[in-house]
This record gives structure tokens, C-alpha cells and sequence, in this order.
């Protein structure tokens, strides 16, 4: 992995010495962040997390200071938000979408949704398929929890692993994103009375809460200028 | 590296990349002033 | 160097790209702290609005069905029976002014307001009984 410039490397005699550093060193800089991101996905978990998260970071720079051939920051900054962005909307989505009748799902979904979404209090759980009543709610769920986040969260397992179809195919799940984002804002906009009606914070709520899902916008830029030889097969 | 000049493939990208950003924060801020104009003028 | 190349730039950075690649990680680093507040704190911040710990899980829900679908009799039935239909199916009580674009008539709901609601039926309903024995 990544051992193509390893002859240029000033001071390392050996080179399967250095390929064998770097890889110890990313992965022990990955373990801090793979837990780090497993409570990070849980949301309410989230500041346990981000700690480890972040020492696993700070580890991996310390590598590449050191001139260990790692992970490109960039590389592992978006792997691994897009996962735990992927994850966060699934965990909601999935609550809504087979467990709309836990008292999880009936006091904080309904408590975020009358704070911010009325998509997720109004008429809730009267169609028969349960959950979100807001009209084209269940269609993007269905959509997009299945196509997108589970197969970008494959993606960025790939990708973090440099593959090239990890950055191949989080270049695919991304441009599913923004699509996802663009019928999903229009889909809002146009039947903002039901969703805004009767809501605690209309508007500016929602949008405050979103944004930072964002995340397919930022990454795809990257993913599209990033030298491809980077990445192996 | 430096010295190298940027090539006229990777300029034409990074205006596309560029154009492709303004396109996207564009649309989410038109759709936000939208909802914000129907906040301003509906009973919320 | 490895990871740099000789003008300290990213493993897979180009130098067209080194500025907006630098704006991105930006981007990333504050989406990503936003997300991990935003996830630690909503939970318990809704909770503390909508009424816990005065209000039980259970309480929070029922007052939720009730003004959702504006009926005063309406409980929130946990567990609820694995294959009952939704809970909501049929109901002919819920307020809203029908149109292309419906629009429901409850209000939003206040900072502890549910408290508020559940003591006031409390003492309505002690009121009825009283008034009932005489």
C-alpha cells in the first residue's frame, strides 16, 4: 500500500522496514478511530467518541510528520465522516421506518420532528406502513437508506483502505447524495405548510440541524481532483 | 514541482469543480431564502 | 518525503488543487464537530423540553398523541402489540384545515408546556369527580 515513492525516502536503509512501520502506524492510528467512529455513528455517544477520534488523528499526523507513508489526512477525514454521516441518517431513518412504534421512536422522533420537522409529528404512525406521514417522506427512505447510506458506508470502508473502488464507488454514493439533497430540499420546499405548521423552530431549526450533513458536497470535490494513482487496485 | 506549470486539463477541472460547488451551495441557499420568505409571510 | 511532496503538499494533492483542498478539510473538520455536538445533545435537550424528567418517557409520548391527533381520551399504549395496526389508522379526530396543502391546527408546543397540559387535565379531571360525588 502507498510504497510506490518509498525509494525517495532520505534516511531509510531498509524499505520493507518502512513499509512495515507505516503500516503499524496507520493501524494503530486507525484502531483509535474506528472506536472512535463506532460511538460517533450512535449519535448520543457521540462526545465519548470523538476524544478517540481525535487521537487517532493526531496520531496519524504524527506518522506522516515522521515521514511514515499513512493515510493522507484528506483520505481519512472523509472516509470517515461520510460513515458516520451515513450512519447517523440511517439510524434515524431506520427508527422511523420499522421501529415507528418503540417509545424511542414516539418520544424523541416525534419530540425532534415537532421541534423542527413536522414530517415527523403530523399524522405520525396513521398509514398503515407506520412512521412519518409527510407526503414523500417514505419514498425517500426507502430510497435512499438502502441504495445510499449502506452502500457508502461500504464505500468508505474501501476507501479508507485506499482501494480504488472505495474511491470509485464513494464518488457514486456521493453523487447519490446530492441527488438525495436536491429532491429532498425541493420535496421540503414545496410541502413546507405541512412541515412547518405548528413547529417550534420553522425553518431555521431544520436548517441549523442539517447542514452539516453536507458532507457528499465537500467530499466530492476531493474525490473528483485527488491524483488517482494514489489508490490500488 | 513548483516551477511546473499547472496543466490546462487540471485548470479546466478546478473551474468545473469550482462551478459545481457555486451550483450547490447555490441551490441550497435559493431553496432556504424560499422557505424563509413563506416563514415571513405564513402563520408558522 | 513520502506523504510530502518537495513543496509540502498531501500525498494526492496536486498543486491546481492545494487551495481548495485546504477549504475542504476546513469544511470537513467543522462538519464533523457539529455532527458529534449536534448527535450528544439533541436527545437530551428535546427531553428537557418536552418535559423529563417530570414527565416519564411514557407521559411525553401520551401527551404527543393526544394533541397530535387532538383527542383528550388518547394514551400511548407501550409496549405496543407487534402486529396491531398503526396506532394512528383510522382515527377521525385530528384538526387540520384541508387543502391542497393541509395544515394542521395544533400549536407549537412551549418549553415545558407538556407539564403544564398534563397538570391542568390532572386537575380538571379531579374537579369532574368532585363534582360528580354531589
Amino acid at each position: 500500500m502507498m510504497n510506490t515513492n518509498t525509494l525517495t525516502m532520505g534516511g531509510m536503509t531498509n524499505l520493507d522496514d518502512h513499509h512495515l512501520r507505516s503500516r503499524q502506524a496507520q493501524w494503530q492510528a486507525d484502531k483509535w478511530m474506528m472506536v472512535g467512529a463506532l460511538f460517533l455513528g450512535t449519535a448520543v455517544f457521540g462526545l465519548i467518541g470523538f476524544p478517540l477520534f481525535l487521537r487517532g488523528l493526531a496520531l496519524q499526523i504524527k506518522a506522516q510528520r515522521q515521514g511514515l507513508s499513512v493515510r493522507p489526512t484528506m483520505v481519512t477525514l472523509i472516509g470517515y465522516l461520510v460513515a458516520i454521516d451515513a450512519a447517523l441518517n440511517s439510524i434515524g431513518w431506520a427508527l422511523d421506518l420499522v421501529a415507528h412504534h418503540t417509545l424511542l421512536a414516539r418520544v424523541f422522533l416525534m419530540a425532534w420532528g415537532n421541534m423542527f420537522d413536522a414530517g415527523y409529528f403530523w399524522h405520525y404512525n396513521e398509514l398503515w406502513i407506520g412512521g412519518a406521514t409527510a407526503p414523500g417522506e417514505k419514498g425517500w427512505e426507502i430510497a435512499l437508506l438502502p441504495v445510499v447510506f449502506c452502500m457508502r458506508i461500504a464505500a468508505a470502508i474501501g476507501f479508507l483502505q485506499m482501494k480504488r473502488w472505495g474511491q470509485q464507488w464513494l464518488i457514486i454514493t456521493c453523487w447519490f447524495g446530492v441527488v438525495a439533497w436536491v429532491g429532498y430540499i425541493a420535496n421540503m420546499t414545496i410541502f413546507a405548510d405541512v412541515r412547518y405548521t405548528g413547529v417550534v423552530f420553522p425553518v431555521i431549526g431544520w436548517w441549523l440541524y442539517d447542514i452539516f450533513y453536507i458532507t457528499p458536497f465537500l467530499a466530492l470535490p476531493y474525490l473528483h481532483s485527488v491524483n488517482r494513482e494514489i489508490f490500488t487496485d | 514541482m513548483k516551477e511546473q506549470p499547472i496543466s490546462e486539463q487540471d485548470r479546466r477541472r478546478r473551474k468545473a469543480l469550482i462551478a459545481f460547488q457555486i451550483v450547490c451551495y447555490g441551490y441550497l441557499l435559493t431553496m432556504f431564502l424560499i422557505q424563509m420568505y413563506m416563514y415571513s409571510v405564513r402563520d408558522w | 518525503m513520502n506523504n510530502v511532496s518537495p513543496n509540502n503538499l498531501p500525498l494526492g494533492t496536486t498543486p491546481a488543487f492545494a487551495g481548495m483542498h485546504k477549504w475542504l478539510q476546513r469544511g470537513l473538520i467543522v462538519c464533523l464537530s457539529a455532527l458529534v455536538l449536534e448527535g450528544a445533545f439533541t436527545f437530551p435537550l428535546l427531553a428537557i423540553w418536552y418535559g423529563w424528567p417530570e414527565l416519564s418517557l411514557q407521559e411525553i409520548c401520551t401527551e404527543f398523541e393526544k394533541i397530535r391527533f387532538s383527542d383528550e381520551s388518547r394514551e400511548c399504549i407501550y409496549p405496543y402489540p407487534l402486529f396491531a395496526p398503526a396506532e394512528g389508522a383510522g382515527q377521525k379526530t385530528a384538526q387540520d384545515v384541508w387543502g391542497v396543502q393541509p395544515r394542521p391546527q395544533y400549536k407549537a408546543i412551549e418549553y415545558r408546556e407538556l407539564i403544564k397540559r398534563r397538570d391542568d387535565r390532572l386537575t380538571r379531571q379531579a374537579e369532574g369527580e368532585t363534582d360528580s360525588k354531589y
